[in-house]
């Protein structure tokens, strides 16, 4: 999915042998797949026939067993288990074809929809609840919130998770979306674009989360304040909810994109550097979780937007221009506003609150 | 004539040829305008003060670099990153042999290519949001400047996207934009590329001429 494995590391005939035989293997299991209604109709041996035991323990002389039966015998290991280990003896293993089923018939086919789902719910939020405006209006004053340094790495990651984002998509639902739409070589040459794009962007994503991990930690350490943000539900239905510099929501943001952040990285580092591992399980098991790490990341990345931007007025001011409003401070962050200030959060009153 | 024929071929003249003589009209203008005659007596050498002013510009001073970090470490790492990638890379010097020189030179190996492409593409990133996310940069930048952060970031994609080789499509489109880049260059900012050593050179000659230690 990531890099080809042509990388020249490894012979030609290592490789072919390789390919040749993850290609029987994917053979095999498609015949798995699609001959277990066939199984039970094949010829079976009349009912007074002898099966005879060979010494040597060779069973189904008389071809008493059918061939999916037959074929059990040379698979191994926990279909239930993806990292189980091959049992001895046998020569091929169930987890490829497991692995086939949960990516083509859950990830692919349901991925796209979380992220279409997530942009009509909050559609719909807006339409219902409209732009959650600034209690009492622009005060004119503003609170320095983030140094330049701080919206710079933001910014830079926000870019390249954008790019991985589209071009991750592009590769993971290019045969279920774009084919039918609009043939093999609009889908062949956007997924080709997509997965040197994919390739090379990869490794800045890692360089960004390291600095934004280093530039935000301050501040996104769970308290006990968060609680009570828990509690109400962020203000959702009312309600003043305090807050230090970064609210239950953001936090829970913050070490969700460093945690996935983390398990993308791991898995695309393997799945782009594939030499690295010669268990075919540890791939098969990177590109399930970077497929669902992703679909989250997108997702709770477009909630993210959402508020920033047309969701809460006055939000999009911290990332652009480093300062905040003050009636924005006190509404959304007033223990972090008291802080900075030194001054009561509760000078004007404003009681009503809610998430940013 | 196919769109990868087009390109690759009288776009890419027409483009390459405007490219070279705006390039030396603007430069060759700029020296045209000369310099304003300085009557007093010269306590130092303008010439030297000219070498000095260009390598001196090279080493931000002390505060200064501290302040600006960022923008150096992103300014030199896209630049680098850039020249590595235009000069180094295999099918831009397979192009370059090919199309312009007749003989061709080492090229950086697939893994180098690479690791200078990200270089490049972090620094142009950091360059572009500094821009916008620094209020006095805002406020003195301009269209121009974001045409060409965003011609030279998509020439740059476009060619990451060709990288398999698989495509022609991916391919011309890569030609196409550089091809207008080429056009845009002498008439924008991109000129700063072969302008910046007359500005430094200018500063640098006027100290030199008071006998300032630069």
């Amino acid at each position: 999915m990531k890099q080809p494995l042509t990388t020249g590391r490894l012979s030609n005939t290592t490789w072919f042998a390789r390919v040749a035989t993850l290609m029987l293997l994917c053979a095999l299991a498609l015949v798995f797949a699609t001959s277990a209604a066939l199984a039970n109709s094949h010829v079976r041996p009349p009912g007074d026939a002898v099966n005879v035991i060979a010494d040597d323990g060779a069973p189904n002389t008389l071809g008493d067993r059918s061939d999916a039966e037959i074929w059990d015998d040379f698979r191994g290991g926990d279909p239930k288990d993806l990292l189980a280990p091959r049992p001895e003896g046998t020569v091929m293993t169930t987890t490829g074809q497991q692995w086939r089923v949960i990516r083509e018939r859950f990830i692919v086919k349901y991925a796209g929809w979380f992220p279409v789902g997530v942009i009509g719910i909050l559609a719909l939020f807006f339409v219902v609840k409209g732009r959650m405006p600034i209690k009492g209006g622009r005060s004119g004053k503003t609170v320095p919130r983030f140094t330049l340094i701080h919206r710079i790495a933001h910014w830079t990651t926000a870019g390249v998770f954008m790019i991985l984002g589209l071009s991750g998509l592009i590769i993971l639902l290019g045969r279920p979306v774009i084919l039918p739409l609009f043939g093999h070589e609009v889908n062949s040459t956007l997924t080709s674009a997509s997965l040197q794009g994919h390739n090379l962007f990869g490794p800045l994503f890692i360089v960004c989360l390291i600095w934004m991990f280093v530039k935000f930690i301050r501040g996104n350490l769970f308290q006990l304040v968060d609680l009570k943000w828990i509690l109400k539900l962020g203000g959702l239905f009312g309600g003043h909810v305090s807050s230090s510099q970064f609210n239950f929501g953001e936090k829970s943001w913050f070490w969700l994109l460093m945690i996935v952040g983390a398990v993308m990285s791991v898995t695309g580092l393997a799945l782009e550097f594939p030499w690295f591992t010669e268990d075919l399980r540890w791939l098969q098991l990177s590109t399930i979780l970077h497929g669902v790490g992703a679909i989250t990341l997108i997702c709770v990345s477009i909630g993210h937007i959402y508020m920033g931007t047309i969701g809460v007025e006055g939000a999009i001011d911290s990332m652009l221009i480093g300062e905040v409003d003050e009636n924005w401070a006190k509404e959304h962050h007033d223990l972090w506003y008291e802080e900075v200030t030194g001054k009561s959060a509760k000078d004007d009153g404003n009681e009503e609150g809610a998430v940013t | 004539m196919s769109f990868i024929d087009f390109v690759e071929g009288p776009l890419y003249y027409v483009a390459a040829t405007i490219f070279v003589f705006g390039a030396l009209w603007r430069v060759i203008g700029i020296i045209r305008i000369g310099r304003k005659k300085d009557i007093s007596p010269p306590k130092g050498s303008a010439a030297l003060g000219f070498f000095k002013g260009n390598l001196r510009h090279f080493f931000p001073r002390g505060i200064f670099a501290r302040r600006t970090w960022l923008h150096i470490v992103g300014g030199y790492g896209f630049h680098l990153g850039l020249f590595g990638v235009l000069l180094f890379a295999a099918p831009h010097v397979a192009f370059i042999s090919d199309r312009i020189t007749g003989f061709s030179w080492p090229t950086l190996p697939r893994w180098g290519f690479i690791i200078t492409a990200e270089i490049a593409f972090l620094g142009l990133i950091v360059l572009w949001v500094r821009r916008f996310s620094d209020p006095v940069m805002r406020l003195i930048s301009d269209w121009d400047d974001h045409i060409g952060t965003w011609l030279t970031f998509l020439a740059m994609l476009s060619g990451c996207f060709a990288l398999g080789e698989s495509s022609v499509f991916l391919r011309a489109t890569h030609m196409l934009l550089i091809d207008i880049w080429l056009i845009y260059f002498p008439f924008g900012r991109l000129m700063h590329a072969f302008t910046f050593f007359l500005s430094r050179g200018n500063t640098g000659a006027t100290y030199g001429r008071k006998g300032m230690n630069l």
